[in-house]
């Protein structure tokens, strides 16, 4: 081969490398872009307007005059809904997990795969739909006794265990003769306090009157089902990396199932659990939506602040609901505001992601420097 | 703690997460139970004559002859409907005056229903809307005309503690003693003579434009919509997405760049739809000009930003997958890396780079969010391929959103609304469906 | 198959002494249709050494796993025959595993300790079924890591994350994990296999030490190693128990052919 071929070829390889490379960088120069494209068009409303506003001030009414941008309503109405997703997701997701790494037999586990993928693969405005069209009237007409009957499934059962357990406690120093008789007694009356409780909430929240069906539980509920799919999946890929020889370790120590995944398989596979858990969040407080049909979208802080049955309003609904009246103002405050929320979304969720991606990569780091 | 204690943690701990499981699989069913069941409505349902008629007239389809001689038997049972309502008309005026006003504005009412029921009366000169020209196409919704007119709502506010309750009060009563009572036996009676309800199965519903928004006719330029925006994203995003992958999996050596480009992939994964869309406005639509207000363009261009990451990774894990002796077998031939990669690599790793696509594919074409600013439009005609490039369309997921919240008349189309989430619905499954049989292909050639 | 006689003086003497110990009836191992251990009829004695031996896939680990039923965690398995500890059937209905496990300890193959201080793996087990004092626990931890030769090595850092050891003390500290719930039983799968030669000395000074104090069964692949530590050797070729005897007699006298074979190279 003479050299001048050879010197064309070296170049033609790095020319192909350097393309390969731009290429690659595309994902680099979409996170710039996006960035900057979002700020850019946010910072105008921060020179005119200012931190305090948007920030303090619960008064938004943006087609006003003089228009006021209190955007803490949205924030607070951001934060409850994606609480309430998580209160719905992370226990049912992370016990999902659970019954899929290590519970579940295989054929049963390879049956259940599929439901998270169509859980995942739905799209959310299918989701939406189903809040608004099927679930808000629902929850509107039988409000409370819906929210009655998933208080005693969710409180029973853990009450119950709950007595059991204290009452073995409790009665562990008694005289072994009359220690079953005291167990037994002080058991029954746990249950009666706590039946007398179950049912007095039971009424409760029977009588409640659900004003409208579209609100935050009702997009909590939807939400936590959306982020489901996310936190079952990648909490249980990192319960099984935990791996089965820690958990034969755990076991050969006469450890039961329950002690090897809460005290052997969850400290080591938490990191990932967290990140599940974040990228849960992330997609509950992205979502726009389902929020944006079944929130009600009343920017408004519930009174008081936990109450889940008032409508609310979201960064993501904002947005997307008030940008087709400012578009026909293009420059104005009212279009400004809009980006500096979607910055504020962005700020969030490059922090939460960056968190993720750190918490995994010094789970990484630790476990992969001890080998 | 005594071994029967922890035996009961462990017990419950079985229980508690199965139960999980189990409430997943259920939360699932009642999602899709009521989207398939109604959905399924905008398919298969009791047509009308007026279907018949409608379908001939603005569709030119049945047979002409069969249309006419169903219209004029359909005409003579409702012949009764309106002699017995001119007689009422005369006899309105022989009326006590103190009935009169409240009888007058039933029988509005009474009048508009059978308008919205069986169509025009005969004589009249026909309306503007396509909705005013014809009846109730569905029998389904003749029934609940049907009620609208045999009964009136009125809302009791007696218990002031509580909201309002609905009352429906028969009209016939208020209609008593005149030559109007017996048309309310008369339509209860003889609707099924008036319009003739049977079975069809519309499956033009997917290949016919919608008229008079989405009171009549199918749902074929949003699924057109969808499939430009989903097919256009797929154009933008593949090759950027599969030629990052070849980079990351084959030529990137270890170090902060990569790292850097790696956090960049995860990070764009998680930004939020809307702010895809918003970005989509501020800077393809704003500061690029690719088109002059929305167009499918801006919105494909914003899709793909959406899904890239998502290919990126699927196709990375395809190539890692590739056995490294084909690579070493082709270096060893003397191909340079990147002819190895062209012949050998992803021939080798199609199967598992094609299961990433099509699974984006199903993100792109269920996402509302990014396409709100940059593509949709809530009515619009089919597109044509050029105009995609400079015109907005409509699209099922931002449809679905309009018609279910902004629609004027949401309660009247609600088969429509159902019909098109299921057509999205059973889209997305389908590529997930196609993906997983992809995948499964897979892994049963690898076992060998 | 051949049935082979057990000579095993000894054995009458420790099981009068009231000592738990095991042994196999007949005993057979399933993984759906394979069979992986047949007909086994094995008395192991108390407070000694047993060794297994055999090539690999001869069913030794999973007559090992077998005892604490450390296989239950594989679908489709099945048994048939008894498998006695304590004159109670390891397989039988009414056996408590977690109870089982408690009193027969394991070490395995790959040393595996759990990501926690020193400390917390060897208080893991102990505190599953005991509520002690800080100081009891203390007293604990120490008799265990000095049991296993540990202790002088860690007793100042027993806050130290335990996979910061190196492998030999990894694996000596799973051995003391063990011991820390007093087992009677303890069972070694292939305990140096992940070693090198000085972390695999130390482990067998310590198998040694810990002789008459516990009944040790250890499967290895490594015949001096079985001549090295073990009292008594049994020889397992596909399932099947071919020759069983004091370890002195096995090495330098085998009964069987295939005994033979197998210890001078022939096949393995």
């Amino acid at each position: 081969m003479s050299d001048a071929a050879s010197r064309l070829r070296r170049l033609a390889a790095f020319l192909s490398k350097s393309l390969l490379l731009m290429a690659t960088a595309m994902s680099l120069v979409a996170v710039l872009l996006i960035i900057v494209y979002i700020a850019r068009d946010a910072i105008p409303f921060f020179k005119l307007h200012g931190l305090k506003e948007l920030f303090a001030s619960a008064a938004w009414f943006p087609s006003g005059t003089p228009p006021e941008f209190g955007a803490w309503a949205i924030f607070v109405g951001s934060a409850l809904v994606t609480a309430g997703a998580v209160v719905v997701a992370v226990p049912l997701g992370v016990a999902a997990a659970i019954a899929l790494s290590d519970i579940l037999p295989y054929r049963l586990r390879q049956a259940v795969k599929p439901v998270i993928e169509v859980l995942a693969a739905l799209p959310s405005v299918a989701y939406g739909f189903f809040a608004l069209v099927i679930f808000a009237p629902l929850l509107q007409q039988r409000g409370g006794s819906l929210l009655a009957v998933a208080a005693w499934l969710v409180l029973l059962p853990l009450g119950l265990l709950l007595i059991l357990i204290v009452s073995g406690a409790a009665t562990r120093s008694v005289r072994p003769d009359v220690a079953p008789a005291a167990r037994w007694i002080l058991a029954a009356a746990l249950a009666a306090i706590l039946l007398r409780g179950l049912l007095a909430l039971g009424s409760l929240l029977a009588s409640l009157t659900v004003a409208s069906g579209t609100n935050a539980l009702n997009v909590s509920v939807v939400l936590g089902v959306m982020a489901l799919p996310t936190i079952v999946s990648v909490a249980e890929d990192s319960l099984q990396a935990a791996g089965r020889e820690l958990r034969e370790g755990s076991y050969a120590l006469g450890a039961t199932r329950a002690e090897t995944l809460f005290k052997a398989v969850m400290p080591a596979a938490g990191s990932g659990i967290i990140a599940a858990v974040i990228l849960g969040v992330m997609r509950a407080i992205g979502e726009t939506m389902v929020v944006w049909m079944a929130s009600g979208n009343a920017a408004q802080v519930p009174q008081p602040w936990y109450n889940l049955l008032s409508p609310v309003r979201t960064l993501t609904a904002t947005i997307a609901g008030d940008m087709g009246e400012a578009d026909q103002v293009l420059g104005s405050s009212r279009y400004h505001v809009l980006f500096a929320l979607a910055l504020c979304l962005l700020v969030i969720s490059l922090l939460a992601n960056l968190g993720s991606e750190w918490i995994l990569r010094r789970k990484q780091r630790r476990l992969g420097g001890a080998k | 703690m005594d071994l029967r204690t922890r035996k009961l943690f462990d017990r419950s701990l079985t229980g508690v997460s199965v139960m999980a499981v189990a409430l997943m699989a259920l939360a699932l069913a009642i999602l899709l139970a009521p989207i398939v069941a109604r959905g399924l409505g905008a398919f298969f349902f009791r047509a009308t004559s007026e279907f018949r008629r409608f379908n001939l007239e603005q569709f030119d389809r049945g047979d002409p002859r069969a249309v006419a001689a169903e219209t004029r038997a359909v005409a003579a049972a409702r012949r009764p409907v309106y002699d017995m309502l001119a007689a009422f008309e005369d006899e309105l005026a022989e009326l006590d005056t103190s009935r009169r006003p409240a009888l007058r504005k039933q029988l509005r009412e009474v009048k508009e229903g059978l308008v919205e029921l069986l169509g025009p009366p005969p004589g009249e000169i026909a309306a503007v809307m396509l909705r005013q020209q014809y009846g109730q196409t569905r029998w389904d919704r003749a029934r609940g005309k049907l009620a609208g007119i045999l009964f009136a709502v009125k809302w009791d506010y007696s218990d002031p503690s509580r909201m309002g309750r609905k009352v429906l009060v028969p009209r016939r009563s208020a209609f008593a003693g005149t030559r109007l009572e017996p048309l309310f036996p008369y339509l209860e009676r003889n609707l099924k003579a008036m319009l003739r309800p049977r079975p069809v199965f519309y499956w033009r519903f997917l290949a016919d434009r919608s008229l008079d928004s989405h009171f009549f006719g199918g749902i074929w330029p949003e699924i057109l919509g969808t499939v430009y925006l989903t097919l256009g994203a797929m154009l933008l995003a593949i090759p950027f997405g599969v030629i990052a992958a070849v980079y990351l999996s084959e030529f990137a050596a270890a170090g902060r760049v990569v790292s850097l480009l790696r956090v960049c992939i995860s990070t764009l994964a998680g930004v939020p739809s809307i702010v895809f869309g918003l970005f989509g406005l501020a800077f393809f639509i704003n500061t690029l000009h690719l088109s002059r207000s929305k167009s499918v363009l801006a919105g494909s261009a914003t899709l793909a930003l959406l899904i890239l990451p998502t290919i990126i990774r699927a196709s990375e894990e395809a190539l890692k997958a590739v056995p490294r002796s084909y690579k070493e077998a082709a270096l060893s031939l003397g191909a340079s890396p990147l002819r190895m990669v062209l012949t050998v690599l992803l021939p080798a790793a199609l199967p598992g780079i094609l299961t990433g696509i099509i699974i984006s594919m199903g993100r792109a074409a269920g996402e509302t969010a990014p396409i709100i600013f940059t593509a949709a439009v809530s009515v619009g005609q089919p597109l044509k391929l050029w105009e995609t490039l400079s015109q907005p369309t409509p699209a099922l997921p931002w449809n679905i959103y309009n018609l279910a919240t902004e629609h004027q008349a949401v309660d009247e189309i609600r088969h429509v609304q159902f019909g098109m989430v299921l057509t999205l619905v059973l889209l997305v499954l389908l590529l997930n469906l196609a993906a997983i049989l992809i995948r499964a292909r897979i892994s049963k050639k690898m076992r060998g | 198959m051949t049935q082979i006689p057990i000579a095993n003086p000894s054995l009458e003497a420790t099981a009068a002494a009231g000592a738990a110990h095991v042994n196999c009836q007949e005993f057979s191992f399933y993984y759906g249709d394979n069979q992986a251990v047949t007909d086994v009829t094995l008395d192991f004695p108390s407070f000694q050494v047993t060794a297994i031996i055999g090539p690999s896939g001869c069913g030794k680990s999973t007559l090992l796993r077998s005892i604490n039923r450390m296989n239950d965690l594989i679908p489709g398995r099945r048994t048939t025959g008894r498998l006695v500890f304590d004159g109670q059937d390891v397989y039988g209905p009414r056996l408590d595993v977690v109870a089982l496990r408690r009193r027969i300890g394991m070490v395995f193959q790959k040393p595996n300790p759990f990501p926690k201080s020193i400390f917390n793996n060897i208080a893991y087990g102990r505190r599953l079924y005991d509520s002690l004092e800080r100081r009891e626990l203390q007293a604990v931890v120490e008799t265990s890591l000095q049991r296993a030769g540990l202790w002088e090595e860690v007793k100042d850092r027993l806050d130290d994350n335990a996979l910061s050891l190196s492998g030999g003390q990894q694996q000596r500290l799973c051995i003391a994990r063990a011991l820390a719930v007093d087992p009677e039983v303890l069972l070694m799968d292939e305990p140096t296999s992940a070693l090198d030669p000085r972390a695999t000395a130390r482990v067998e000074d310590l198998i040694a030490e810990l002789r008459g104090r516990y009944t040790i069964i250890i499967v290895t692949h490594n015949m001096q190693q079985a001549a090295r530590v073990s009292d008594h050797t049994a020889f397992l070729y596909e399932g099947n128990l071919v020759e069983y005897g004091p370890t002195a007699r096995m090495f330098t006298q085998p009964r069987e052919k295939r005994t033979e074979d197998y210890m001078t190279g022939r096949f393995g």
